[in-house]
């Protein structure tokens, strides 16, 4: 799993530009059951996963998510989040590429920037794996000048 | 199964040492490239005592969250599956700090969605550094598919 677009990604009036992560492969999520203490085996086990019905393993929303945060701080900056929310809709399978995107909302009562965050996967379906929004202090418009 | 009766459950606090490699590890885990997750140095440049936890931090809790015999919150990861989070930050957590996490359960809903019926559980966890400054808080929404047959 690596970054393959979209590693400094820019924040612009519209929106934030893409980044692409991934393969997600079966080594991704073991180790980040490791490091974030998932061990349910519906993310490493697929004959686990199979009888539960599912076609086999699929990440934890908390990988995706983490992998997003990382997304979010690269665009924004870390010191300016305040708000971070993540809602599953789909499952991420082993092998999957994410395309995470932002667009920016309205500011919120306090004068803070809101966007909204989609992760797709690159699948034929392209389905939607998770919706979030990020509000953020202060965060100017133009581009961050490489990373820090 | 979850039912209404958990609304307002509080978990006995618990404490997590924000230790060092748990927090290079998730960072590694997540491909972070912000190096004040990840290099001692850097963080300590940036006037930090050390490694500065990723947004997502809160899930390491789960090595610290001590088993209950009674604990009221039960469900079959076979029918399990996550709903969303979110994080509210409200002060920076470093490596080396010690923090003190309560949880509440907040609601229980039923609902129908595209799967069938489910049943949606929020708990609110809040996390205090040893200074007493409550540096985040953190809404989880677990769901389990079907009826729970009753």
């Amino acid at each position: 799993m690596e970054i393959i677009e979209g590693g400094y990604p820019t924040v612009d009036a519209d929106g934030i530009s893409e980044r692409r992560v991934g393969p997600i492969m079966l080594t991704d999520l073991v180790r980040y059951a490791g490091a974030g203490g998932d061990f349910n085996p519906m993310h490493h086990d697929d004959g686990f996963a199979r009888a539960a019905g599912y076609p086999g393993v699929f990440a934890m929303g908390l990988l995706t998510a983490g992998l997003l945060s990382g997304y979010v701080e690269d665009a924004i900056g870390r010191e300016r989040l305040r708000r971070f929310s993540v809602r599953y809709t789909d499952q991420v399978w082993v092998g999957d590429v994410l395309v995470m995107a932002g667009q920016r909302c309205p500011s919120t009562a306090h004068g803070e920037d809101c966007f909204d965050l989609e992760v797709r996967r690159n699948r034929s379906d392209g389905a939607v794996v998770l919706t979030g929004r990020v509000v953020a202090a202060g965060v100017a418009t133009a581009p961050r000048s490489g990373r820090n | 199964m979850f039912d209404e009766s958990l609304v307002g459950y509080t978990a006995p606090p618990f404490t997590v040492p924000v230790e060092r490699g748990k927090v290079v590890e998730l960072a590694r885990a997540l491909g972070l490239q912000d190096r004040i997750h990840l290099d001692v140095d850097v963080a300590r440049d940036e006037g930090r005592d050390d490694v500065v936890a990723p947004p997502t931090f809160s899930t390491v809790m789960s090595f610290w969250r001590p088993e209950l015999d009674d604990d009221p919150i039960r469900y079959d990861v076979r029918r399990a599956v996550a709903g969303g989070a979110e994080w509210e930050y409200l002060g920076e957590i470093v490596a080396g700090d010690v923090l003190t996490v309560t949880m509440q359960v907040t609601s229980v809903e039923h609902k129908v969605g595209r799967r069938g019926p489910m049943t949606l559980l929020t708990r609110e966890f809040s996390f205090v550094n040893q200074r007493d400054d409550l540096v985040l808080r953190l809404s989880t929404t677990s769901i389990e598919l079907g009826d729970g047959g009753n």
